[in-house]
């Protein structure tokens, strides 16, 4: 009975999309579900005749009330109304008395008024049951949309982190060996023209291997910054307060006779990956102790500025050569310096390295300075890892 | 020197090779050296084949294995070398540019003996190359059926 109409979900949702964009296949459709209308009617019709004409009694209303459900259900609302006059005027001219006219005894109305009633219901009922699905679907549809664009996202994401780690192999073994047959031959020829080279020919070949060994210094720093963002991070709780003292004995190896006045608050207990706390705090103490290079009283200052709930700021400060402010979006780019070579060595590396530690532990990293007013490194750590 | 034990060098690239011997000749340990230019001829000389079907059977005292290599590539001759019951006994020192944690875990999976990163810098070169030979070459007691200059 309900055959003609019915689509399955997909088809629905093609139809609608279809019926946006074309207004004329959206009356067309609404034509569909007219004739429906008329179709289910005329079914039910046929079957109360041959019914009563079996001499089955009182089915018809139940037949015409069935028309108009599937037709409500299937068509909407128009064709409804529609199937419910067509129901009441057959049954009218059929089954009442007085058979064969459109004639209505007074005493049909309710009867009349009840079946309309009883059909408006169905037709609400299935009106809504239409607008919950097609929201349904139209929410599938999307997350589909969605699932489909993370899937390609995801696999994009992944390609690219294959390539990159290509890469970084690419860069560590081939760019490596010729560096290393530079200054391998230059130093051979060093060796092997001593008594034939001038004091010039003896400087070019200086530089040539101090440049080597530069280049040979940035390429192991680039790599372990790539490596940094590659490497899983493992939060845990740590306690700050002995990731500072771990990176003092890193540092302390390095400061020979250096005499440096050392402040360090309490910290708090915090959660992170400790490892790279500790790398990110090696960096900045060690250029504090750099930039204070030039101080005959040294002093370096590590505290922490606040603590609320899942933020804590900590900060290093030293009474440095510091920085121009103006420079300070620089500070934290691969390979930017804000000093010549000749006066603090680096790479340029340790700032940017401090930065992708903070960001992969949700915080943010930042500096005041002042021309030879000494230099203090502010960062944030959210509660990595504390769930 | 007495006693000096064969090393084998697999390496593809002329001038690493010219500059490991020149560290190994340092300390007169160069004329023991076969060099293998990829992994193919590396296995062939393990296998006494090719044109390395004549040589003694010894094995070389200590193989100097480089990562990157033309045909067969370095884990792959480890992974072979150590899966072999004649030639797993060979002391393997991985001399690699690579300073990849992935190729130093692999090659430690794989049983080698030393994994030694190249230096850039020369003078560390060939310190690195120097103590290796001094040590492999020399220092070491080879596995029974190694090759030696006695």
């Amino acid at each position: 009975m309900s055959g003609e109409g019915f689509m399955n979900g997909s088809d629905r949702a093609a139809g609608r999309s279809i019926a946006r964009r074309f207004p004329g296949s959206l009356q067309l459709k609404n034509l569909r579900g007219y004739g429906l209308a008329i179709l289910c009617v005329a079914a039910a019709l046929g079957a109360a005749l041959l019914l009563r004409h079996s001499n089955f009694r009182d089915i018809a209303v139940s037949l015409f009330l069935f028309a108009v459900a599937t037709t409500s259900w299937n068509a909407g609302r128009g064709p409804a109304v529609l199937a419910v006059l067509l129901s009441q005027i057959c049954f009218d001219y059929f089954f009442l008395p007085p058979i064969y006219s459109l004639n209505i005894d007074k005493s049909d109305i309710p009867s009349f008024v009840i079946f309309a009633s009883f059909a408006s219901l169905v037709s609400w009922f299935s009106a809504k049951r239409r607008r919950v699905e097609r929201d349904l679907l139209g929410a599938r549809d999307e997350l589909k949309t969605v699932n489909q664009e993370l899937a390609r996202r995801s696999a994009a994401l992944e390609a690219s982190n294959k390539e990159l780690e290509a890469f970084a192999y690419s860069i560590s073994h081939d760019l490596r060996a010729p560096l290393r047959h530079m200054a391998g031959f230059a130093e051979l020829l060093r060796k092997s023209g001593e008594a034939s080279l001038n004091e010039k020919s003896r400087r070019y070949l200086a530089m040539i291997l101090e440049a080597a060994n530069r280049m040979g210094a940035l390429i192991d720093d680039l790599l372990a910054f790539s490596r940094l963002s590659r490497a899983e991070a493992h939060y845990a709780p740590v306690d700050l307060e002995q990731v500072v003292q771990e990176a003092m004995t890193e540092i302390r190896q390095d400061l020979n006779e250096r005499r440096i006045a050392w402040k360090i608050d309490s910290l708090p207990q915090w959660y992170g990956d400790r490892s790279m706390l500790r790398l990110a705090m090696v960096n900045l103490i060690s250029n504090a102790v750099k930039f204070t290079r030039t101080r005959p009283d040294a002093e370096i200052e590590i505290g922490c500025r606040e603590r609320q709930g899942d933020r804590v700021v900590l900060f290093v400060r030293d009474n440095g050569v510091g920085f121009d402010m103006k420079y300070a979006h620089k500070l934290f780019g691969v390979f930017q310096r804000l000093h010549p070579q000749e006066a603090f060595e680096g790479t340029g590396i340790g700032l940017a390295t401090v930065q992708r530690i903070i960001h992969r532990h949700g915080g943010q990293v930042w500096a005041e300075s002042k021309i030879e007013g000494g230099a203090t490194f502010y960062f944030s750590l959210s509660k990595m890892g504390s769930n | 020197m007495e006693n000096l034990g064969r090393i084998l060098l697999v390496e593809d690239d002329p001038k690493d090779v010219e500059l490991t011997l020149t560290a190994l000749d340092e300390y007169n340990l160069a004329n023991e050296v076969v060099v293998a230019s990829d992994g193919e001829q590396a296995l062939d000389y393990l296998y006494c084949r090719g044109k390395f079907a004549e040589r003694g059977p010894e094995n070389p005292a200590v193989l100097l294995l480089d990562l990157k290599l033309p045909k067969v590539d370095g884990l792959e001759i480890l992974k072979q070398l150590k899966a072999d019951g004649k030639l797993r006994m060979i002391p393997v020192v991985v001399l690699t540019s690579s300073r990849e944690e992935r190729d130093m875990l692999t090659s430690y999976q794989l049983g080698v003996n030393a994994y030694v990163v190249k230096p850039v810098d020369f003078h560390e070169f060939v310190n690195a190359v120097r103590e290796l030979g001094v040590f492999w070459a020399v220092i070491n007691e080879p596995p029974p059926g190694s090759a030696s200059k006695h």
